[in-house]
């Protein structure tokens, strides 16, 4: 009784994945999937209730005659667990039910096995198991009546493919929400723009700056200096591999545009290899301070702000 | 509604409070010109914290009022503007010759000050 209550609240996986009723229709369309083959695969609803048990016996004594996927199973009570969960999953596919909690369900046992890290090349070789052995028991049963066998396998097999293409969306959009975790990951890290002193800033860029990053690091930039009032800030280009005419237009508009908030920009780093290339490429930086180290730039910065550094006489000596 | 315009010792402080149209500027122009006349300013210090855009007719606007005043005799300091403004600024290929531009307010009046500083010190 608590079960569909239960499973009408969650649809979170459906949300996810961008899944309602139109697009299930749109899938089971494309597939072919119609009103017969729900009649056909109810029909034989009587025969998987009566074989499943043993096929799931068979389908488990095969995954854990292999080394890739016996590791899964390692522990007999999971062991048991899943063959339950496999045994209500196998019974389902003929219950001629394949509402929308019905994908649900099939997009939960997706996101299980993706979580448990199942390879795919395993979960489609369950499903390729899983037709062999249906088969091989509709032939036997429908001994006199090929055609039957042959139709309701088909049936079988449409539905299958809708199970596939739902496991696949699960591990694809999984590996999507990682891969954008990360790309905030990095967003975030790219760009730190530190405070060195009072009124100094500091903003070491490492690695190659692309359109995106260098808008990001400009407004960043830009909304520290407002932010802490600095005078100078010191942007440090060694951990750039190159600069071309593109990151060099970059680095000016940047420049410029805390000029224009009041504030002065060094640009320290540049490499020999970089001043190189800026020179035969003809790259004109402008009114761009530039120095050779970050030491130099933030001894200028420092210069700039109206600090002195003097060196502490120690009284060991 | 025009921009007030206070003056604070050798100072004249126009500090805009909306944005300001075309004829707006003009007026900003044209009054700050008399008054750094009227009192003997030594600098004129806008303060464009407020504008989200500035647009090339402000931009010339500005550069003509430090033109004008440099002429009387006294210096053009803007100062306030947003990050956004600075970057759109930029991408529109807007500049400010020859004016100064400064943080806000306070950074003006204390780059002014050391500014006259060195005048009194190398005049001395």
């Amino acid at each position: 009784m608590d079960a569909p209550a239960h499973r009408r609240k969650d649809r979170s996986l459906l949300a996810a994945l961008n899944i309602d009723d139109e697009e299930i229709g749109n899938r089971k369309r494309f597939l072919q999937f119609g009103d017969d083959d729900v009649a056909r695969l109810k029909s034989i609803g009587e025969l998987s209730e009566r074989y499943a048990d043993e096929v799931i016996e068979e389908f488990y004594r095969h995954l854990l005659s292999f080394e890739e996927t016996r590791v899964f199973f390692s522990d007999p009570e999971v062991l048991a667990r899943v063959k339950n969960a496999q045994k209500n999953y196998f019974v389902r596919l003929t219950e001629g039910n394949y509402d929308t909690d019905y994908i649900e369900n099939r997009l939960k046992v997706g996101s299980v096995h993706e979580r448990i890290s199942l390879p795919m090349k395993a979960y489609l070789g369950m499903y390729n198991f899983y037709l062999r052995t249906v088969f091989a028991r509709l032939s036997e049963t429908y001994r006199d009546e090929p055609e039957r066998a042959f139709s309701a396998f088909l049936s079988l097999m449409k539905l299958t493919f809708l199970d596939i293409g739902l496991a696949i969306d699960t591990y694809i959009e999984s590996r999507e929400r990682t891969i954008g975790r990360q790309q905030e990951a990095i967003k975030e890290l790219s760009t730190p723009v530190l405070p060195f002193r009072d009124g100094i800033l500091l903003l070491p860029v490492i690695g190659m700056i692309d359109s995106f990053r260098a808008a990001q690091l400009t407004e960043q930039l830009l909304h520290s200096i407002r932010d802490t009032r600095s005078k100078v800030v010191v942007v440090d280009i060694t951990g750039v591999p190159y600069v071309d005419s593109r990151v060099a237009s970059h680095l000016v508009q940047t420049v410029e545009a805390a000029r224009l908030m009041g504030s002065r920009v060094i640009v320290s780093g540049v490499s020999p290899d970089i001043a190189l290339t800026m020179v035969t490429l003809g790259i004109d930086l402008g009114r761009i301070e530039t120095v050779g180290d970050m030491q130099s730039g933030l001894e200028l910065a420092e210069r700039l702000a109206g600090y002195k550094m003097v060196r502490v006489e120690t009284e060991a000596r | 509604m025009g921009v007030p315009i206070l003056k604070q010792e050798d100072f004249l402080i126009a500090s805009i409070q909306d944005e300001l149209t075309d004829a707006e500027l003009l007026n900003l122009r044209d009054q700050l010109v008399a008054k750094c006349r009227q009192y003997r300013s030594r600098a004129v210090l806008i303060d464009v914290t407020v504008l989200e855009l500035m647009d090339s007719f402000a931009a010339r606007t500005l550069r003509a009022i430090a033109n004008m005043t440099r002429l009387l005799g006294a210096e053009t300091v803007v100062v306030g503007i947003q990050p956004e403004v600075a970057m759109s600024m930029v991408q529109l290929g807007l500049r400010l010759d020859g004016i100064i531009v400064a943080m806000d307010l306070e950074d003006g009046l204390s780059i002014l000050r050391s500014r006259s500083g060195k005048k009194h010190a190398s005049s001395a």
